[in-house]
């Protein structure tokens, strides 16, 4: 697991440098959460990445932030026209299949037509949005500018 | 005190996207092929480029990125190849990305280059979310990780555009089916081209080798 803890630090880093200049722009004095969207096929773990953030962030503005994760299911794309996301239910019943990224790879089947999906997502990840405290006055006064 | 939602929609990996493309544009340009050539630890891949340019020095302009975690030992192999390398040292990181392409294709002549060898950093997993702006993307495994080792990192695989199983001269003495490999991997991605290399078997490495001969001289034609 050595390797992707590096892999999750360096995917926090930059995250913490797109939050905080965002958050700076708008003037915020705290950041209190952070909202990413992640597919479940990056090969990004969202508790590690939580850790890695945390550590980072230490006496920022986003020090005390929550750090939320939305899991996002792959969605697929066919030849014949078939458009949807990967049938999680479906996946989970199979015994056939050994573990949940495996799964998804083999979930790659057409729904429709048994012929060969592409995947088109699954592998995103996001910031969403964040949540931040601003001074009163400061934004007033950024209004009256 | 006030409270703001802000939307950000900020693609982290969309952010290494754009530049991977700003590289193959730069690469289309002045007509290099280049190719990506991921892989698990002590597969090979340095074994296999060597052999490539070995090869195809003498017909076309080479040069070669080679990522490493730290230290200079495959950037050395190459130079004694007489191919200009750069080295580039990830540091703390498990993969290439493309701004780190992008900074080292500062660094080479591509007007001077008609093909670019990318090895990254040895590593099955984390390379994947990661393009550079090649034109092709290669993984390289050997018998010696055993014949599970394609079953547990499908997303390689099936992201794949050339797969190679290397070392197959010693398949039995490690008790490892090379033809399961094989079948393993055209079972995560079908249309796959598979090769079985060993160092010691010319006409293995040939086809390797042929793979990106195509490759140059379709970039040529562009």
């Amino acid at each position: 697991m050595g390797a992707a803890d590096l892999h999750e630090f360096s995917i926090a880093c930059e995250i913490f440098e797109q939050v905080l200049a965002t958050a700076k722009a708008h003037g915020a004095t705290e950041v209190k959460s952070v909202t990413l969207q992640m597919g479940r096929l990056s090969h990004t773990n969202p508790e590690q990445l939580s850790f890695c953030f945390k550590a980072i962030a230490e006496d920022s503005i986003a020090e005390n932030s929550d750090f939320l994760v939305e899991m996002l299911a792959p969605s697929l794309e066919c030849e014949c026209g078939y458009e949807g996301t990967v049938n999680e239910k479906q996946i989970r019943e199979s015994d056939t299949l050994t573990s949940e990224l495996l799964a998804y790879v083999a979930a790659i089947e057409c729904p429709i037509c048994g012929g060969q999906a592409r995947i088109v997502g699954g592998r995103d990840l996001i910031i969403k949005s964040i949540e931040i405290e601003t001074e009163e006055d400061q934004t007033t006064e950024s209004n009256n500018n | 005190m006030l409270m703001h939602v802000i939307h950000m929609g900020h693609d982290v990996y969309k952010a290494n996207d754009k530049i991977a493309e700003k590289n193959r544009k730069k690469l289309d340009k002045h007509q290099v092929f280049s190719v990506n050539i991921m892989g698990a630890i002590g597969s090979g891949k340095t074994t296999l480029i060597e052999e490539a340019i070995r090869q195809l020095k003498d017909k076309y302009k080479i040069a070669v990125i080679a990522g490493d975690v730290i230290a200079e030992m495959d950037s050395s192999r190459f130079r004694k190849l007489e191919v200009p390398t750069i080295p580039v040292n990830t540091g703390k990181e498990c993969h290439l990305d493309a701004k780190l392409v992008e900074k080292a294709l500062g660094e080479i002549d591509l007007d001077n280059t008609e093909l670019l060898l990318i090895e990254n950093v040895g590593n099955l997993i984390c390379p994947v979310d990661f393009k550079l702006g090649e034109h092709l993307r290669v993984v390289v495994v050997s018998v010696t990780e055993g014949d599970d080792i394609i079953l547990k990192h499908p997303m390689i695989f099936k992201t794949a555009e050339l797969a190679i199983i290397n070392k197959v001269d010693i398949a039995d003495a490690v008790n490892v089916d090379a033809e399961k490999m094989r079948e393993d991997i055209l079972s995560l991605n079908p249309n796959v081209p598979v090769i079985l290399t060993s160092k010691h078997n010319w006409e293995s490495l040939e086809t390797w080798i042929d793979f990106i001969e195509l490759g140059v001289k379709e970039a040529q034609k562009r």
